[in-house]
């Protein structure tokens, strides 16, 4: 397949164009970030905002002992919703890697349908779902497993957990779908011709090549759910609480913006640290090729 | 501002009506007298602003705001002569007194006053409307936040918020997630008397009690839909009801067993009042207005189309002995919140 390649005009020819191309991200995502780092070194009391430098917001993150088990425990939970989600989407994705011709992705499409969706709608799906009340328990009870209905799958870490999961399911799907779809069948072919069996050419074959867009999907869910307030807002109950309820709440009902965007800084730099370990592992594997 | 959450909830189009109502009105006749009304979305309805321009010959102009800044920022901006009165909260009230944007009311001149509901009438009583022996403004429209509880489930009616951390009710409690109101309402269960400036000292004895409480708690809603929802869909009994009279009628309306009651030790509840701007032009037009939206007759329909309490006809919204503690600015906001992530936060 022969590819088009994207030549970039060189800045001093169109600088108009250059300039226009490049003031929309710095006018929407670069100036926004600067304000935020700024800000993060405000203090604010008593409702008074101190336009002094301080470090005051990061020391009180380190010393008071409410923000780092928070963190701690938010990004564990984080981790195991990627993990859930790569382990629940890759099946998926290998289904649909393996379909010939149109079906594959007309199925690809209809798995993004949810994405479509209200975030908050299906939030409150969900939680109708594992509720007291809700389709979870009363097919259980239905079922008999259970004699009354079970409260451990909502307004608690499970239930973000669980929530978390079926709501970001569709990004890991579609960076392992990625992946699995470049590998080429000839290698697959080859390794079949040299007597692999179907469980040897899948684990020497297929899962080593499609390792980087795995990496890419862990990484992906992370970062989406790290930065998700809403999720434990509305299912977390009153043990279900996270790093990103605790920024919502400074800006909200503390306005206490400078130490919410102190937070923000940190939450950036956890995001930024696990972006660049799937980079590095995502390319280490590819190497190996 | 916890009023502001409820009224926003009023049909926009009411609004809009009302101001292309108005500006029609407003456009006829210019040399006539003219009432300048700054007011929240359904305390100056439509046919009771025709009803007193026609009794008093004056054109009413009315302006209606969505949030207590922007009443602050219309009054204090114009310094007080854009308008002649305004509604606002009791706790809003206070800053508006201080900066002198107020002119005193004559009751004389308001003769339905002295008929208002029992809890309203003595103004000396209700913390926050009179200074210095003078009556900056007069109640027209409060709530309470009283607790819902579900009648199959709860007996014997519960009395006090003290049922909350009753162990009977663990993880059938729904709570309010906001720090500010949480501190003052448990102040109050803990017999604490000014449940808006509190030590340090009870500021810690509060945290464990809320620490307890959480024990207790389903979880921490929102908004009134909100907690609607969880309740279907849950094993709920009592509710601490931050939308009162509001939040009972939508869970009727949904078919829920359920009652509403103000706690003895005292319901927290925002007060909203007419007061006359210090920019008043006519100030004896301005006070008939206040005496013409305290007959019974309004304040009955203001009930039946808002939900909210009125301060002339009984409404369920408080009973003739309940204990009604107007809200007030807080001692400090960003503590209270801090402390509310730590409960939360709290394993």
């Amino acid at each position: 397949m022969s590819r088009r390649r994207f030549k970039p005009a060189t800045a001093s020819s169109h600088w108009p164009a250059t300039g226009a191309v490049f003031a929309f991200p710095i006018a929407f995502i670069l100036l926004p970030l600067a304000a935020f780092l700024a800000y993060s070194f405000f203090w604010t009391e008593q409702g008074v905002m101190s336009y002094a430098l301080t470090l005051r917001n990061y020391a009180r993150f380190f010393t008071d002992p409410v923000f780092l088990p928070v963190l701690r425990q938010t990004c564990v939970l984080c981790l195991e919703v990627a993990f859930l989600t790569v382990l629940a989407g890759y099946p998926v994705a290998y289904f649909l890697a393996s379909l010939r011709g149109r079906i594959r992705y007309i199925l690809l499409m209809l798995m993004l349908v949810p994405l479509l969706m209200s975030y908050v709608i299906k939030i409150y799906a969900i939680r109708s779902i594992l509720g007291g009340h809700g389709a979870l328990n009363r097919a259980l009870l239905w079922l008999g497993l259970i004699d009354e209905p079970l409260t451990v799958f909502v307004f608690n870490l499970n239930a973000v957990l669980l929530t978390l999961t079926v709501l970001l399911i569709p990004f890991a799907v579609l960076p392992i779908f990625l992946s699995l779809e470049r590998i080429p069948r000839s290698l697959m072919d080859a390794s079949a011709d040299l007597g692999a069996s179907a469980t040897q050419t899948f684990m020497r074959v297929i899962l080593p090549l499609s390792l980087p867009g795995t990496i890419t999907a862990l990484t992906f869910v992370f970062v989406l759910a790290i930065g998700d307030f809403l999720t434990p807002q509305m299912v977390g109950g009153q043990s279900g609480f996270t790093f990103g309820r605790i920024i919502y709440s400074q800006f909200g009902t503390a306005f206490n913006w400078p130490f919410g965007a102190a937070l923000s800084v940190i939450l950036a730099v956890v995001v930024i640290a696990a972006i660049a370990l799937g980079t590095i592992f995502g390319r280490d594997r590819s190497a190996l090729k | 501002m916890f009023g502001t959450l409820v009224k926003r909830g009023l049909p926009l189009m009411a609004g809009l009506c009302a101001l292309v109502g108005t500006t029609l009105v407003a456009a006829q006749g210019a040399d006539a007298k003219e009432l300048r009304v700054l007011a929240w979305q359904g305390y100056a309805d439509e046919d009771w602003v025709k009803e007193f321009e026609e009794k008093s010959g004056a054109d009413v102009n009315v302006v209606f705001i969505g949030t207590d800044d922007e009443i602050w920022a219309k009054i204090k901006g114009s310094e007080g002569k854009d308008f002649d009165l305004f509604a606002v909260n009791t706790a809003q009230l206070q800053r508006y007194i201080d900066a002198g944007l107020t002119t005193p009311i004559d009751l004389d001149n308001v003769p339905n006053q002295k008929a208002q509901l029992p809890i309203f009438s003595d103004l000396t009583k209700v913390k926050g409307v009179m200074r210095d022996g003078k009556v900056h403004a007069i109640p027209f429209c409060f709530d309470s936040i009283g607790l819902i509880y579900d009648t199959d489930k709860v007996n014997p009616a519960p009395t006090s918020m003290d049922v909350l951390w009753d162990a009977k009710y663990k993880g059938k409690v729904l709570a309010y997630d906001n720090g500010e109101h949480n501190f003052s309402f448990t102040a109050l269960t803990l017999g604490i008397a000014d449940p808006f400036n509190l030590t340090a000292a009870q500021m810690d004895e509060i945290k464990a009690k809320l620490v307890a409480l959480k024990g207790n708690v389903l979880s921490f809603y929102s908004t009134a839909d909100e907690a609607l929802q969880i309740y279907q869909s849950n094993d709920v009994a009592l509710i601490w009801a931050n939308y009162g009279q509001q939040q009972v009628k939508a869970m009727q309306d949904a078919g829920a067993h359920i009652a509403y009651v103000n706690p003895s030790e005292g319901a927290l509840a925002w007060l909203d009042t007419w007061a006359l701007t210090s920019g008043v032009q006519d100030k004896e037009l301005a006070e008939q207005w206040i005496d013409f939206v305290l007959q019974k007759k309004i304040g009955e329909q203001l009930s039946q189309r808002t939900g909210f309490g009125n301060t002339v006809a009984p409404s369920p919204n408080a009973g003739a002995n309940d204990k009604l503690i107007y809200l007030e600015a807080v001692e400090d906001p960003t503590k209270r919140s801090d402390l509310w992530n730590e409960i939360k936060a709290a394993q």
